[in-house]
C-alpha cells in the first residue's frame, strides 16, 4: 500500500470538517482542515493535498474566489477539487463568474451521501 | 290668398297660420288643421297651447309692434294632448299701404331634434359620471406630457392637475420618466403597460399598474393619449409577504441542509464510536447531534417569525453595546472597502426594550446600504460611513449616514418600497422594506434624508419601552 493521501476539507462549519475528516480518515486518507479561502490557500501552499473538497458560501474568502486563485496557479491546478454546496444556486454562480478556469472535478450537494464523497475522493486521488 | 300661393301654403311641411291683430287664426295649412283641428274664430293661445290668455313672450305680437321678424322655441298642445316642440318664426303681412294687416306664424316641428339633443346629453352625463366615478386613476395627456383633464380619483389623490405635467404630479421629478408609456402611445398608438411606484399629494407610496391608450380626432390622428393607473398596492404587499416568506424559505432550506450533514457527522460519530468501542467519538458525535437538533429548533422558530406577523422578542438590550457589537461586526468591510468607519456612540445612551437579533440585522442592513452607496461613488476620493448613537428620555436613536452616491427625489420616495432597489443588478429591493417592517414592529420611526450625489442619512428611533401596544416590560433590577 501506497502513502495515504492528504485531502483538504474547506467548510466554514466545525461540524461539517470533523464528519468530512472522521470519515475520510476512517476510509484511510489524511485530511486537513480549513475554514474559509484565506485558510485553504495556506494549506495548499504548505501541505499540498492530492484532492479538496470545497463548500462555497464561507465568510472571508468564499469558495469561488479560492477556487480561481488556486487553479490560476501552475503547480496547484491539478489538484481535483470536489465542489460540496448547500444551494443549487452557488453552483450556478460558480459556473457564471469562472473565466478561463477548468470546471470542478466533482459536485455534490448537501446533505452528503457517504458512498457518493468516498466514491469520488477515490476516483481522484488513485 | 292667390291660387298658386294658396297651394304652397296648404303643402308646407310646417304648421302656417295667420294671425289678426286680436290673435285670431284666420287661416291655417293643411298639416296645422290635421293635428290643431277647428281654429275658426278661435285665438292662437287656446288652440296652440290650449290657454284662456295671451302668452306672455308672443312672437306675433311683437311682430304686429315692430313689423320685424321673430323667432322663439314653444311647446304646443296637438288635438290629442300630445306635448309638441317647436321653433316658430312670425312674419308681418303688409296692405299696399304698407300696413300690416295680419302675421304669418310658421312653426317647425323639432321634437326629434329635441329628443336627439336629450339623449346625447344624458348619454355624456353618463360616460362624464362613468370617468369620474371610475375606481382607478385617469388623466389625459397632451403630447407635451400636460395633464388636460383628470377624473375625480386622480384630483383626490394627486391635488390639482392644471399647469402641471404627469411625471411631475406623479412622481415627483422634474424630468420625464425614460421610457414613458404616454410618448410611446403617440408614436406607435398602440396601448402600452409599464407598473409605478407614485407618491400621492400626501406624501404616500401608491403601486399603480399604467395602460396607457390613444385618443384620435375624426381623421384619425392621435390628438391626446389617456393613462389609466390601478391601484395595486394590495396585491403587492401581498406580494411581498409572499415573497419574504420565499426568500426566508430558501436560506432556511439551504440552512437545513447544512444542518443535515452536521447531523449525518453526528450520526457517523456516533455509530462508528461505537462499532470501534470509541467513547470519546460517541461523545463528540452526540454532542454534534445535540447542537444540530437545537440550531434546526431555532431555525424553525425563525420560519415562524416570518410565517406571520411575529411580535418581537423583546429584552432589555444595554443600546451602546448592541452598536458597538455591529459596527465591530462591518469594520471589516468598511476597511476592505477603503471606507473610513467611525462610530459616535452616546455612553449615556442606556437601555431599551427591543429584539436584539431583529435590531442587529437591522442595523447591518443599513450599514451595508451605505457601505454600497460609498462603493458605487466615483465622483469623492474619501468616503466616510458615521454609526450614531443619542439617547433621549423615551427613545433611543440610531443614525447612519454616508457621503456616497447618495439618491434622487424618487428613488428616496421609493426607497422603502418592496423590490425597489437602484442597485443596479445588485439589490434584491427587500433590505429596507424589512429594516421599515421591523422598526414599525417595535412602535418605532425610520427618516431618511439624502441628496444626489452629497450622501444619505437615515435616522431609526425606538421607543425605550417597546411598541406602545405591548405591556411595559420589567425591568432587571
Amino acid at each position: 500500500m501506497g502513502s495515504r493521501k492528504r485531502i483538504l476539507i474547506v467548510d466554514d462549519e466545525q461540524d461539517v470538517l470533523t464528519y468530512l475528516s472522521t470519515l475520510l480518515q476512517d476510509h484511510g486518507y489524511d485530511t486537513l482542515l480549513a475554514k474559509d479561502g484565506e485558510e485553504a490557500l495556506r494549506q495548499v501552499e504548505f501541505n499540498l493535498p492530492d484532492l479538496v473538497t470545497l463548500d462555497i458560501s464561507m465568510p472571508e474568502k468564499s469558495g469561488i474566489k479560492f477556487y480561481r486563485e488556486m487553479k490560476a496557479i501552475d503547480r496547484w491546478k491539478q489538484i481535483p477539487v470536489i465542489i460540496v454546496t448547500g444551494i443549487s444556486e452557488d453552483f450556478k454562480k460558480f459556473i457564471s463568474t469562472r473565466h478561463r478556469v477548468p470546471p470542478p472535478e466533482g459536485y455534490l450537494t448537501k446533505p452528503i451521501n457517504q458512498e457518493e464523497i468516498l466514491g469520488l475522493v477515490k476516483k481522484f486521488t488513485s | 290668398m292667390e291660387q298658386p300661393y294658396k297651394h304652397y301654403f296648404e303643402v308646407m311641411p310646417a304648421y302656417l297660420t295667420i294671425l289678426d291683430r286680436d290673435l285670431r287664426i284666420i287661416e291655417a295649412n293643411r298639416r296645422f288643421r290635421k293635428d290643431f283641428g277647428d281654429y275658426e274664430g278661435r285665438y292662437c293661445y287656446e288652440v296652440n297651447r290650449h290657454r284662456a290668455e295671451r302668452c306672455e313672450h308672443c312672437p306675433a305680437e311683437r311682430t304686429f309692434r315692430d313689423g320685424q321678424r321673430h323667432g322663439i322655441e314653444e311647446q304646443f298642445k296637438n288635438l290629442s294632448g300630445q306635448e309638441v316642440s317647436l321653433i316658430v318664426y312670425t312674419t308681418p303681412i303688409r296692405n299696399e299701404a304698407g300696413e300690416i294687416t295680419a302675421v304669418m306664424k310658421m312653426a317647425t316641428d323639432i321634437t326629434e331634434i329635441k329628443l336627439l339633443q336629450n339623449q346625447l346629453r344624458e348619454s355624456r352625463e353618463r360616460y362624464r359620471q362613468l370617468f369620474e366615478e371610475v375606481p382607478c386613476y385617469i388623466s389625459i395627456q397632451d403630447r407635451d406630457l400636460w395633464i388636460i383633464e383628470a377624473n375625480r380619483r386622480f384630483r383626490e389623490d394627486f391635488g390639482d392637475f392644471l399647469g402641471r405635467k404627469c411625471y411631475q404630479l406623479y412622481m415627483h421629478r422634474s424630468e420625464e420618466c425614460s421610457p414613458c408609456a404616454v410618448k410611446q402611445t403617440f408614436q406607435d398608438g398602440q396601448v402600452h403597460q409599464t407598473e409605478e411606484v407614485v407618491t400621492s399629494k400626501n406624501g404616500k407610496q401608491v403601486d399603480v399598474l399604467v395602460y396607457t391608450a390613444p385618443i384620435r380626432d375624426a381623421e384619425g390622428q392621435i390628438k391626446s393619449v389617456m393613462e389609466m393607473g390601478t391601484n395595486i398596492t394590495q396585491i403587492r404587499q401581498l406580494q411581498s409577504q409572499l415573497t419574504d416568506l420565499g426568500l426566508v424559505i430558501s436560506s432556511i432550506s439551504h440552512g437545513i441542509k447544512g444542518l443535515l450533514t452536521s447531523l449525518d457527522g453526528g450520526i457517523y460519530l456516533v455509530n462508528s464510536g461505537l462499532e470501534k468501542n470509541n467513547r470519546e467519538r460517541v461523545k463528540q458525535g452526540w454532542q454534534m447531534v445535540e447542537r444540530n437538533v437545537a440550531r434546526i429548533k431555532t431555525m424553525v422558530l425563525d420560519l415562524l417569525y416570518y410565517a406571520k406577523d411575529r411580535e418581537p422578542n423583546l429584552e432589555w438590550i444595554p443600546a451602546q453595546s448592541l452598536a458597538e457589537e455591529v459596527f465591530g461586526l462591518m469594520r471589516g468591510k468598511a476597511q476592505e472597502l477603503g471606507i473610513d468607519f467611525q462610530c459616535h456612540f452616546e455612553p449615556s445612551a442606556g437601555d431599551l426594550a427591543a429584539d436584539a437579533k431583529a435590531i442587529r440585522s437591522l442595523l447591518v442592513n443599513l450599514i451595508e446600504n451605505a457601505l454600497d452607496a460609498c462603493r458605487v461613488d466615483k465622483k469623492k476620493r474619501v468616503h466616510q460611513v458615521r454609526i450614531g448613537l443619542k439617547g433621549y428620555p423615551e427613545y433611543v436613536e440610531f443614525e447612519v449616514s454616508d457621503n456616497g452616491i447618495g439618491m434622487d427625489q424618487e428613488t428616496r420616495e421609493r426607497a422603502f418600497s418592496l423590490f425597489f432597489s437602484s442597485k443596479v443588478g445588485d439589490g434584491t429591493g427587500l433590505g429596507l422594506f424589512i429594516s421599515n417592517k421591523i422598526v414599525q414592529a417595535h412602535g418605532g420611526g425610520i427618516r431618511l434624508e439624502s441628496e444626489l450625489n452629497k450622501g444619505t442619512r437615515v435616522t431609526v428611533r425606538l421607543p425605550r419601552k417597546g411598541p406602545a401596544s405591548r405591556p411595559a416590560l420589567p425591568k432587571p433590577l
